[in-house]
């Protein structure tokens, strides 16, 4: 969460310079913390695999040096796996999820949010999805190959089932929470109903999406391995699962980066947007 | 100098601006229903700054809120200049203890609210705060959000906020209840000179008897719950210009009245808690 006392210290104009300090020397120790911590599982992964420095203490089809995995990631960025670039399982994989993601906000965001301003519209959707929610979406996976074929229509669904309840749901949540003084402040402003909904509860919603969004996100690239496990020829996912087939260790742990990254990066950007769009989460 | 019971029931004022005729409260359904508010009695004129004071429970604001339009009476109606309300209107401006503040818009833009929501085009609507920000000394803080402030401070928002509608009454439910004595003493001299200023008809809710005494010009006590009317005053010492009225003789019998009446209702609203 965006945290920044600072400003809030400054506008009531009791800034006390020592603690702001103190705060700034935790935060910055705090970061160090964190990159050594991830410095001393590079460090053990050199270690144990000697990387060139001593003989490996594990065998090396198990688990190859952090420089065998380095070298081909260029490789595989260069000559591509199976007839594609990496580039290109990387942006196929991103599509998907995309697609998926898109569509469960552009969707999904609206629906929760009838569902929680309107009883008679929650009364309809709520059992579809509360009932189907406990179902693991990836269980689905055959039947939707049934129902729409193997290409990237069932891949999208299966992604868009996982994805929807969840940004539907949070998106319902929030609008019901809103708290009841801002509406009725709002009506006693003089607020029509359509000045309610974009200028209080929307925004009042927003936080709560936000949170959803970003669970989903993490649950997203999980759903994207499962579903490029079959009936695909390219993808991140489908790469690494392929080269474990091979035991080409070093491709699949140049995937299973990349999936990380991705998962990271896209947490990152939503966090940022987060930051942005929604400064007041939770200062209520 | 002092307080005096006076008969604020509508048949004994004439021209009451806000008229709450036998209006009562029963929440729940029929067996396990909980009456609220016995049918209260009330007429608030134009310029009149009414505080009423009860216990916790009492219903006072219940009351509040039937008035603000938020919920509806069991039986009786409330007329303000004679039109009976039924929703809530911009004609009566609210303001709540805390939490009320639209966070996500400037100080700003959460008094330019009401006259937006009025029609006035933003020029007009910013200009319109800005004046309201300066009338409650905020005029620096335009571009902060709520939560940049203090306690205090937001509370002087929800108050530019409320008067930018330039409403004909003003309901404050329990306003300076979750500030602290210093804030709360200097925002109750602040709101008794725009209420000066303004002439405003203001109606207040709170469960502080001096907050009470120094700001009313019209003092309501009521029992505990089923909340009814006990006592009613005229008051005076909200007229008088010394800041330290409060720590004269005559204020203080007139709070050791107030007290001595609110004393029975606290204790049976605490037997009630114990009970349920």
């Amino acid at each position: 969460m965006a945290s920044n006392p600072l400003i809030l210290d400054e506008a009531v104009g009791s800034s006390q310079p020592d603690e702001r300090d103190a705060m700034r020397r935790t935060a910055r120790r705090d970061r160090w913390l964190g990159l050594a911590s991830f410095g001393a599982m590079l460090a053990l992964w050199v270690a144990v695999t000697g990387s060139g420095l001593w003989p490996p203490l594990v065998n090396p089809t198990f688990l190859p040096s952090p420089m065998t995995v380095a070298q081909t990631f260029m490789k595989l960025a260069q000559s591509g796996y199976q007839g594609h670039t990496l580039a290109h399982h990387f942006l196929i994989s991103l599509m998907r999820f995309g697609i998926a993601f898109f569509i469960c906000i552009v969707i999904g965001v609206p629906v929760g949010l009838l569902m929680g301003m309107h009883s008679g519209v929650r009364a309809v959707l709520d059992p579809p999805i509360e009932t189907t929610r406990p179902i693991p979406k990836l269980a689905l996976l055959p039947l939707f190959i049934i129902w729409f074929g193997i290409g990237e229509l069932s891949k999208t669904i299966v992604i868009i089932a996982a994805l929807f309840p969840m940004i539907s749901i949070a998106a319902m949540q929030s609008v019901r929470g809103v708290s009841i003084r801002k509406i009725q402040a709002a009506q006693s402003l003089g607020a029509s109903r359509g000045m309610i909904f974009w200028r209080v509860l929307l925004p009042a919603s927003l936080p709560g999406i936000f949170t959803g969004i970003r669970v989903a996100v993490g649950i997203g690239v999980t759903m994207l391995v499962g579903a490029e496990m079959v009936a695909t020829s390219d993808g991140i996912a489908w790469m690494a699962l392929t080269a474990a087939d091979f035991v080409q260790t070093d491709v699949v742990l140049v995937g299973v980066l990349v999936m990380a990254a991705l998962g990271y990066g896209l947490d990152q950007l939503f966090q940022l947007l987060e930051r942005r769009a929604v400064h007041w989460a939770g200062r209520d | 100098m002092g307080i005096e019971p006076v008969a604020l029931a509508l048949a004994a004022r004439r021209g009451a601006k806000l008229a709450i005729d036998r209006v009562s409260k029963r929440f729940g359904a029929a067996a396990s229903a909980v009456q609220a508010l016995e049918p209260i009695d009330l007429a608030i004129c134009a310029g009149d700054f009414l505080c009423i004071v009860g216990p916790s429970g009492c219903g006072k604001s219940t009351l509040l809120n039937i008035v603000a339009g938020f919920e509806r009476a069991t039986s009786g109606t409330v007329r303000l200049d004679g039109r009976v309300i039924t929703s809530p209107g911009s004609e009566r401006g609210v303001v709540f203890q805390q939490g009320a503040l639209f966070t996500w818009l400037t100080v700003r833009d959460n008094v330019a609210f009401g006259p937006r929501a009025l029609g006035r085009t933003q020029g007009e609507a910013g200009a319109i705060a800005d004046r309201y920000l300066e009338l409650v000394g905020l005029s620096g803080f335009a571009s902060r959000y709520p939560y940049e402030l203090s306690g205090g401070m937001q509370q002087r928002v929800g108050i530019a906020r409320a008067l930018a509608n330039e409403p004909e009454v003003l309901l404050m439910d329990e306003p300076f209840a979750a500030l602290d004595q210093q804030t709360r003493e200097l925002l109750q001299e602040e709101i008794r000179t725009i209420w000066r200023r303004t002439g405003k008809t203001v109606l207040w809710i709170t469960h502080s008897i001096e907050e009470a005494l120094f700001l009313a010009t019209h003092l309501v006590v009521m029992t505990a719950r089923p909340g009814r009317i006990k006592a009613s005053f005229a008051c005076s010492f909200s007229r008088e210009g010394d800041p330290l009225i409060a720590t004269t003789s005559a204020f203080a019998e007139a709070k050791r009245t107030v007290v001595g009446l609110l004393r029975r209702e606290s204790i049976e609203a605490q037997r009630q808690e114990v009970v349920s």
